[in-house]
């Protein structure tokens, strides 16, 4: 029994990795094409940004609240970053895209901070209205223009063809695999080892008890949403280099399938509770899920239904396993008489 | 010492008196609604005088009358959703499901029973389609309420899977066909008003009955301003939560048909935007996105004033990028406002009460908004 509540994990992993197991042994047996080294190939290479977006997700809901805006974040810093690049026909090379795009991601997390730490208002909301802004000033001050291949800046088209494996007619491994998986390393370490980490774990727990046991609530939550914004801008340039092309008016009404894997990785929307590697299987659940639908004979327009079912599931495992942990308060007449 | 003990006993009880008291005048204060008046008027007078010889166009005025009713129906769903302290992110999702259903059914009937056939059963069918979006909504009550998943997950993750039926449905294209009765109704006006926007006065004048004049509605405002409260005073959450989405539900169908008689195809991605756009507008029409709070009045005058913004926007040539600049501007601010004067009277008011409204509201904006939106 011990062991069984061992291999559950915290956040409830295990059942999410005995899922995904059960999903691979169902879609190899229902097509052959399915085993082999290119699905697995595919399925990281698709799993690489919504993990980091899925990583700076984690970070807000573990505090107790919800972004919508890092897609938007995303794809404004590394479209800009591109965008200027090419302009200014200055390659600052890799390191230095990824530098500007995380200040100026980091810049509109700085927004999102204040705003939601100093009124303290809904996180929704606010990243909701500011999705809009982001979005709105990209479009009509930055650029609507699509640039494509030749036009990007030459580490960053290089950097798309890079590989760490290549097999001949299997596929390949990118490059950028390297630096994601560094990234949910440092978000894990930062999460379970460092004070900071902990501080997120408490807020989210509760606030007004996080407040008195001295911890900075407003910093805390203010440089949260930099270090989100400067994530989501990461995951942005990544989305840039491994799609070989930026246009700005992609990425903006993915956030809700980001924020379904996170949540089916265990993570609790009231805040307080969240696992990196919860949310690396949720990842990996939605994106073998939405790769190979088609290829055991599910017509593609059933992916989302699939995604919404899943979904459904994962946040009502949620539910059964808040109320069955909940202390029983005072009883209602009514209640007393049913039980 | 039984003096003493009464006399803590009395105290305790006059605060619970005056915190409750104090919740009861947070409700009944039509907050949002006067400053909405003049909001609409300011951006309507902003636009007429910018460019005067578009936008008070007559045509352009019908136009407003006849955009505003979708967008009206839908954020008035959302504002219900979010006076129970919760929101209904599937309502788009919804209004399309139903608006297919009606569809689909017609070009059925027509193809199998003959076009008069269908025209004389529309009411059926339009019945049907407002069923389906009750049916939805309830889904989505039985998820909150009973399976007790937090509203803005059951609505996202219904919201994929309404969706997903959707698309599953029409295999991701645009079908056409409608009953005649609703184009008609789509097209007229009654001097001069169009005939959408009358429905939406009168959804909305027996949304506000309900809200605020019947058992269902108090428990409604009730559940939203303090579940805890709400419980031990034997109120349902249950009935109410499901009552409530089922309300939200049937907005979003009523939606859905008008979508239809603007245009007579219905597809799975339509006004996927208007999600944001709604929850912008139950906002800026005063409704507290923590629950206990709302108007349906402020709620159409929000709706009329961003539609007056879009339709200003596009007679100053502006795109449609300035205008989701201006969105999330107006909806950050109107929050930070809201925020800000909320605090100051929670300062202001007598010493007597200040505590318990200063705890009050502390509670509403710290725990409820950052630990569970």
């Amino acid at each position: 029994m011990d062991m069984l509540h061992r291999l559950r994990g915290p956040n409830n992993e295990g059942v999410l990795a005995a899922v995904i197991l059960v999903v691979i042994i169902g879609m190899s047996l229902a097509s052959p094409a399915f085993l082999t080294p290119n699905t697995f190939f595919a399925l990281v290479r698709s799993s690489l940004v919504p993990l980091v977006f899925a990583l700076g997700v984690l970070m807000v809901m573990i505090s107790g609240g919800i972004d919508v805006s890092f897609p938007a974040i995303a794809i404004f810093a590394a479209y800009t970053t591109v965008a200027w690049s090419s302009q200014a026909s200055f390659d600052p090379t890799l390191v230095g895209i990824f530098a500007i795009a995380i200040v100026v991601g980091a810049l509109w997390g700085l927004l999102n901070g204040f705003v939601i730490a100093r009124f303290r208002l809904p996180t929704l909301i606010v990243t909701l209205g500011t999705q809009g802004i982001i979005k709105g000033v990209l479009l009509t001050y930055i650029g609507s223009a699509y640039i494509s291949a030749g036009a990007l800046p030459p580490s960053v088209s290089g950097a798309g063809g890079a590989y760490l494996v290549d097999i001949p007619g299997a596929g390949y491994l990118h490059m950028m695999l390297v630096p994601v998986v560094l990234l949910a390393i440092a978000v894990w370490w930062m999460l379970t080892r460092t004070t900071f980490g902990r501080s997120i774990y408490a807020i989210g727990g509760d606030i007004e008890a996080a407040r008195r046991v001295g911890i900075k609530v407003v910093r805390t939550q203010v440089l949260l949403y930099v270090l989100v914004g400067g994530l989501a801008a990461i995951g942005g340039v990544i989305f840039v280099i491994l799609g070989r092309n930026a246009n700005p008016q992609t990425l903006v009404g993915t956030e809700l399938d980001i924020i379904a894997a996170v949540v089916l990785g265990g993570a609790s929307i009231f805040g307080g509770r969240g696992s990196v590697l919860g949310t690396v299987l949720g990842v990996l659940l939605v994106q073998l899920i939405n790769n190979n639908l088609v290829l055991i004979g599910v017509p593609s327009t059933w992916q989302r239904a699939a995604v919404g079912v899943l979904l459904l599931v994962g946040v009502s495992i949620q539910a059964f396993a808040a109320l069955r942990s909940r202390p029983s308060a005072v009883l209602l007449e009514k209640e007393v008489s049913r039980a | 010492m039984n003096a003493e003990k009464l006399s803590d006993l009395k105290r305790a009880n006059q605060k619970v008196d005056s915190s409750f008291a104090s919740l009861i005048s947070r409700i009944q204060v039509p907050r949002g609604a006067g400053r909405m008046v003049i909001l609409l008027l300011i951006t309507f007078a902003i636009f007429a005088i910018l460019n005067p010889r578009v936008f008070l166009n007559p045509v352009n005025l019908q136009n407003i009358g006849v955009g505003a009713p979708e967008i009206g129906l839908i954020s008035l769903a959302m504002m219900l959703a979010m006076l129970t302290g919760g929101i209904d992110l599937s309502v788009v999702a919804i209004a399309n499901v139903s608006a297919i259903t009606v569809s689909s059914l017609y070009t059925a009937v027509s193809a199998g029973a003959g076009p008069e056939t269908a025209e004389s059963v529309a009411p059926f069918i339009v019945l049907a389609g407002v069923g389906v979006g009750a049916a939805l909504g309830a889904v989505n009550g039985v998820l909150v309420s009973v399976v007790g998943i937090t509203p803005i997950l059951t609505t996202l993750a219904t919201m994929q899977l309404f969706n997903g039926i959707a698309l599953i449905w029409t295999g991701g294209v645009t079908i056409s066909g409608a009953p005649s009765v609703l184009t008609a109704i789509g097209r007229s006006t009654a001097v001069g008003v169009p005939i959408l926007f009358v429905i939406l006065v009168v959804v909305a004048i027996v949304l506000a009955v309900v809200i605020d004049r019947t058992p269902i509605g108090r428990k409604i405002q009730l559940q939203g301003a303090n579940p805890t409260a709400a419980r031990y005073s034997g109120i349902s959450s249950r009935t109410t939560l499901m009552a409530t989405y089922v309300i939200s539900g049937i907005l979003g169908a009523l939606a859905g048909l008008i979508f239809l008689s603007r245009n007579p195809s219905a597809s799975a991605d339509y006004g996927s935007s208007y999600i944001l756009l709604a929850i912008v507008i139950a906002v800026l029409g005063g409704t507290n996105p923590n629950g206990g709070f709302a108007t349906v009045f402020g709620v159409v005058l929000a709706t009329l004033t961003l539609q007056v913004v879009s339709s200003g926007f596009t007679a100053l040539r502006l795109s449609a990028y300035e205008y989701a600049i201006a969105q999330g501007v107006l909806l950050i601010a109107v929050m930070v406002f809201d925020q800000l004067r909320f605090r100051r009277r929670a300062r202001s008011s007598p010493p007597a009460t200040s505590e318990t409204v200063a705890v009050a509201t502390h509670r509403s904006a710290n725990t409820r908004s950052t630990g569970k939106d």
